[in-house]
């Protein structure tokens, strides 16, 4: 099974290597290659998620995990890839657990519609272009199974590369600077989250109980929440260990994600990108944001997360409702889509950032949530943007008249981003908003304020473009097929039927339904999918602290039972969030007190 | 000098120095047989590459002769750091000369070559220098003929400004660097590197005089002019730009090497987590971050490739003054997980390759007819030139730091080494990150170059020069060794690693009869 993931991994790149070494490559036959190795991929990953024991919170398809000596440490096998004698013992380790599962899955699903959304739209350089999709694809994969805090790095940052490609030689007419700005944006915050790494494995390697030089994730997990160090058990100071490394880590997760003032690559980026490029960058690359935040923020550096709480809170909340405001103020739909991405961002952060069980696992699955409408709102953008060359609503009307389905799809994306109960988005939103009612309501209250801003600029959206009488700027001879645009100025209101624009396509409806099956599916029915993908979530909730923080005194005999020097307590909870949160917990109290 | 002791010692130097001593006699007979014979270029071109291979052969051969019982006697040694490196320059020599050899006319190749051997030698005796004077003959051996070689290759007046600014800016530092010597000899009494390592390590108290700051201050300004630190760094962008292109590569790489090399040996080595290393680390310190900062600010606004190059080179220096200000905190035998030489030692292979690479391709692409000196010139490259354009694109985002090519575990291991140098030590932490906020803005002006060969427009006629087939190999090894040593960097982690640990071990002195003090004092080549 191991293997298989390594396989499952690097099958992207194959195919990228592939379509790279021919460059010439029909458009036909680039698109098969890359919808061939996509679906494999997705079978692949499919497979892995159907065999994931739920039970086992440890990471899964590793090489050979065994415990050690202490019992203390686990380790994780990798490939010998820099474990030679003398290296740093960095090593290609790749597991999967309920957290990265999730998020592995979700990159291989949402390749498909990025595809479809490429299917006819490139024909120039097509290649090349699905070529950076699977290499991108690839680096996204490798990055949610890795699980050596290095090897984590280098497909974060490789994904910088064939991202920077994709907009820079196939986005709008802004592309090279949307491409440098969002490359040089994540490069600078993700060095500081190198340096935070670097720091968390020499801590480790000088404090820690093993006082083994680690790279691995879970035995770094491990290790911090019992290291022997006393300043590290508190983080009362900005200057202290934990608060210092925590902000490291931060700068490039808080960009990634986008937190509110680090957003500014995102409407760029998204904008210019072309519709493949939006659909990833929206529906995965954020992502790695959350999951970042999760696993080194909230795992490593639990107490450094309780310090900075008040702040990222803020930035969350702000994030929220500035990105709600700005969304409102977009007549460009892919924009707006954009902006509300920053909004719903800061929803995913503000659920983690609750340090409540409810709201952590709230923000794993809007995390998939998001990905889905989002995705699918780029699609279903792509879609109409190909057939008219515009995105201002200004200019759209009543499509709804003119393609029916795309109106469908992207009503329903539409409200499942706006978090409409019995669609995905409540799912998600609602145990967000809970937990983070119990840590902080005025922040809740905020955010439900741009929960309802959410549902307005969508509605509005949904409004100008799909009712109301047709409008419809001349459709493109290219693209029609067989509309004489050019016999018609750039009109308003031009219904007769000569200018067919073209229907709702096969690639487009096979790119589409399997986001709007999910979309419903979550909202309608989570509990299997929800069971399946987030155990670790929910088996450390045992260990979390009683949720409201203001009627709990730190000297609860509950919060002091659970302090992870105790071993059982340690061995239970692998990964170690949840006990070290317990512990990161207390002075929080006393600053809310 | 007769006592068998004494003899051991001169054998055993010579041996190990027989590549370096083949290489400058090679090269005294080519550059006196030039003024005689008129072989065309090509012949030269083979006799110094012949010459590099033999040299490399016999370095090869020469592993297994171990100097540590000699430490305390020996001029040179060859330990892990110093074979490794020499085996590095000597390789770096062949991609220099691979590039080179077309680059001069008949008449002058021989002292060319003759030159490029020259200081090719000359960056080994540095690497394997132990004694003070040796070091400074070593540094020597590499300026003088540098003179030589910027001046032969073109003559104009551009040329003669950069010559000229690089001798006069070289004799002066140099007088810097024999001016720090003499304090540092003056202080410890003691020429030979380990036994003064050994003696700072033995007798604190010789450190506590006030002048042994000067040595130090003194030592990294003469250094700290070969590497073209800030503030010594104002003649690089000059002399870079009016330089031929090949003498800017060699310019750019060797300098840089035998400064961090000497810096290591004399300082590093000797000092590192004495009392002294800590007023050497805040100099050190600011050194680094002024380098990283200028250089890296006003590269951004360059167009002119070879002067952009030449404040990313500084920028370089930078990086690598972090190194050395990690490793000012390994005591001699320590044990880090990351060491600052080790970073050191992997930074500079990897700048090599990337540097030399970047070189070679303006190199090869080149032309009268359609230079390529500008970013500008480079519009379009990919679609022109698309082999090209990836292999530079590789060398460039290796420098930029993006992994996984050599330039990031080199900035990897250097920004580790600082945060393990002193554990929450809030100085190295900033430095770490400054570093960081450094390479963020370094990848702009890198970026420039890729956007400007993928994403514009081509301008004007397309390049059409095709290198020879020398260019074409030393090019593809620098990208193809950027790309490859980023995916497997072990064996290049396990070379920095011993360097690193041979570099400050101290072998036990007890080997010679007497105290401490008499072992230091009388080396055994003096009894």
């Amino acid at each position: 099974m191991a293997t298989l993931l390594v396989i499952t991994v690097l099958l992207p790149l194959a195919g990228a290597l592939v379509l790279f070494a021919l460059p010439r490559l029909d458009h036909r036959d680039a698109r098969r290659i890359a919808l061939g190795t996509v679906l494999a991929t997705l079978t692949l990953s499919l497979f892995f998620m159907a065999d994931l024991n739920k039970d086992n919170i440890d990471p899964q398809f590793a090489f050979e995990m065994k415990a050690s000596a202490t019992g203390l440490s686990h380790t994780v096998q990798g490939l010998p890839w820099l474990n030679v004698p003398g290296g740093p013992g960095i090593r290609f380790a790749l597991g999967l657990d309920g957290i990265s599962m999730p998020l592995f899955v979700l990159t291989s699903l949402l390749m498909i519609p990025s595809v479809f959304a490429s299917w006819e739209s490139i024909k120039e350089r097509s290649a090349t272009h699905y070529a950076l999709m699977l290499a991108l694809h690839t680096g996204l994969l490798g990055l949610f199974a890795s699980l050596d805090v290095v090897l984590f790095y280098i497909f974060f940052e490789f994904t910088l590369i064939p991202l920077f490609f994709l907009i820079g030689l196939y986005g709008g007419p802004q592309r090279r600077r949307a491409s440098i700005y969002f490359f040089l944006y994540t490069l600078a915050g993700s060095l500081l989250t190198l340096l935070g790494v670097i720091a968390l494995v020499i801590l480790q390697w000088r404090y820690g109980l093993s006082r083994e030089l680690t790279f691995s994730i879970p035995e770094l997990t491990r290790g911090l929440a019992t290291l022997q160090m006393p300043e590290w058990a508190a983080a009362t100071t900005w200057n202290s260990p934990q608060a210092l490394i925590f902000l490291l880590l931060f700068a490039g997760f808080a960009i990634k994600v986008p937190l509110f003032p680090f957003h500014t690559w995102l409407p760029l980026a998204h904008v210019e990108a072309p519709t493949a490029g939006s659909i990833l960058l929206a529906g995965v690359l954020l992502k790695v944001g959350g999951y970042g935040l999760y696993r080194f923020n909230l795992g490593m550096t639990p107490l450094g997360a309780a310090y900075w709480l008040p702040l990222v809170t803020a930035m969350a909340v702000i994030g929220i409702l500035y990105g709600a405001f700005a969304a409102l103020a977009q007549t460009d739909v892919k924009r707006l889509v954009a902006y509300s991405s920053v909004s719903h961002m800061g929803f995913i952060v503000l659920g983690l950032f609750s340090l409540t069980t409810t709201g952590v696992d709230g923000a794993m699955i809007q995390m998939i949530n998001h990905g889905l409408t989002t995705g699918a709102l780029f699609a279903c953008v792509g879609v109409f943007y190909e057939r008219y060359h515009t995105r201002e609503m200004g200019e759209l009307g009543g499509l709804w008249n003119r393609l029916p389905l795309l109106a469908f799809f992207l009503i329903l994306a539409s409200l499942g981003s706006a978090a409409v109960p019995g669609l995905n988005g409540f799912v998600g939103e609602f145990p967000i908003l809970v937990g983070s009612f119990s840590r902080n309501p005025t922040a809740a209250v905020l955010a439900a304020v741009g929960m309802v801003l959410g549902a307005y600029y969508l509605l509005h959206m949904i409004q100008r473009v799909l009712f109301g009488p047709l409008r419809e700027p001349g459709a493109h001879v290219a693209d029609g097929g067989h509309g004489d645009a050019h016999a018609h100025a750039h009109g308003h209101d031009q219904a007769d039927a000569t200018h067919a624009v073209a229907p709702i396509a096969w690639h487009e409806v096979a790119g589409l339904t399997p986001l709007m099956v999910l979309i419903v599916l979550i909202g309608v029915y989570p509990r299997p999918i929800m069971d399946r993908l987030m155990p670790p979530t929910f088996a450390q909730s045992v260990s979390y602290p009683p949720l409201n923080p203001v009627e709990t005194t730190s000297d609860d005999p509950s919060l002091t039972a659970t302090v992870p020097h105790n071993p059982a307590r340690t061995d239970d909870a692998i990964v170690a969030t949840g006990a070290a949160t317990n512990q990161a917990l207390a002075p929080a109290q006393d600053r809310v007190r | 000098m007769t006592s068998p002791e004494a003899l051991l010692v001169s054998q055993r130097t010579l041996a190990v120095l027989a590549p370096e001593i083949w290489m400058i006699l090679a090269a005294t007979v080519m550059m006196t047989a030039g003024a005689f014979v008129s072989w065309p270029r090509r012949t030269w071109t083979r006799l110094a590459a012949s010459v590099l291979v033999i040299a490399f052969g016999i370095l090869f051969f020469t592993r297994n002769l171990g100097t540590e019982g000699i430490a305390y006697g020996a001029v040179a040694l060859n330990d892990a750091l110093g074979w490794y490196a020499r085996m590095g320059l000597v390789l770096a020599g062949l991609i220099v000369l691979a590039l080179a050899h077309d680059q001069v006319d008949d008449k002058r190749s021989a002292e060319f070559f003759g030159a490029l051997l020259m200081v090719h030698a000359g960056a080994m005796l540095v690497a394997s220098a132990n004694e003070l004077v040796f070091l400074f003959a070593g540094l020597e051996l590499v300026s003088i003929p540098t003179y030589l070689l910027l001046y032969l290759t073109r003559r104009n007046a551009t040329t003669q400004e950069a010559a000229t600014k690089y001798f006069f800016l070289s004799i002066f530092s140099s007088a810097l660097l024999v001016f720090g010597m003499a304090y540092l000899y003056g202080i410890a009494g003691v020429a030979n590197l380990k036994a003064m390592a050994y003696l700072v390590q033995a007798a604190p108290g010789v450190l506590s005089r006030w002048y042994a700051l000067i040595a130090v201050v003194f030592l990294v300004a003469g250094l700290g002019f070969r590497v073209a630190a800030v503030p010594f760094h104002f003649y690089a962008p000059d002399v870079y730009q009016g330089s031929p292109t090949l003498v800017t590569a060699l310019l750019a790489w060797v300098p840089k090497a035998v400064g961090f090399l000497g810096l290591v040996r004399v300082l590093t080595a000797v000092l590192g987590g004495s009392i002294l290393s800590e007023k050497a680390i805040v100099l050190t310190w600011v050194i680094a971050v002024a380098t990283m900062f200028l250089g890296n600010t006003i590269a951004l606004a360059q167009n002119d490739l070879k002067r952009l190059l030449a404040y990313s080179s500084i920028a370089h220096a930078g990086y690598l003054m972090i190194g050395v200000t990690a490793a000012l905190c390994d005591a001699p035998g320590a044990a880090d997980a990351y060491l600052g030489v080790q970073g050191i030692v992997f930074y500079l292979a990897a700048y090599a390759l990337m540097t030399l690479g970047v070189f070679g391709f303006i190199l090869a692409l080149n032309s009268p007819e359609r230079p390529v000196e500008t970013v500008d010139d480079l519009r379009g490259l990919a679609a022109s030139r698309p082999f090209a354009a990836f292999g530079l694109a590789l060398c460039l985002f290796s420098l930029a730091g993006v992994p996984p090519l050599a330039g990031f575990w080199g900035k990897f291991l250097v920004f580790a080494s600082a945060l393990d140098a002193s554990s929450g030590d809030r100085r190295f932490i900033l430095l770490a990150v400054l570093g960081s906020i450094n390479a963020a803005i370094g990848a702009y002006y890198y970026l420039r170059i890729v956007v400007a060969m993928y994403l514009r427009p081509p301008v004007g006629t397309p390049v059409t020069r095709r290198a020879p087939w020398p260019t074409l190999a030393a090019i593809t090894a620098c990208a193809g060794l950027s790309l490859i040593l980023g995916l497997f960097p072990g064996p290049l982690f396990r070379i920095s690693r011993e360097s690193a640990r041979s570099a400050t071990s101290l072998p036990d002195p007890l080997v010679f009869s007497g105290t401490v003090e008499s072992t230091v004092v009388v080396p055994p080549a003096a009894r």
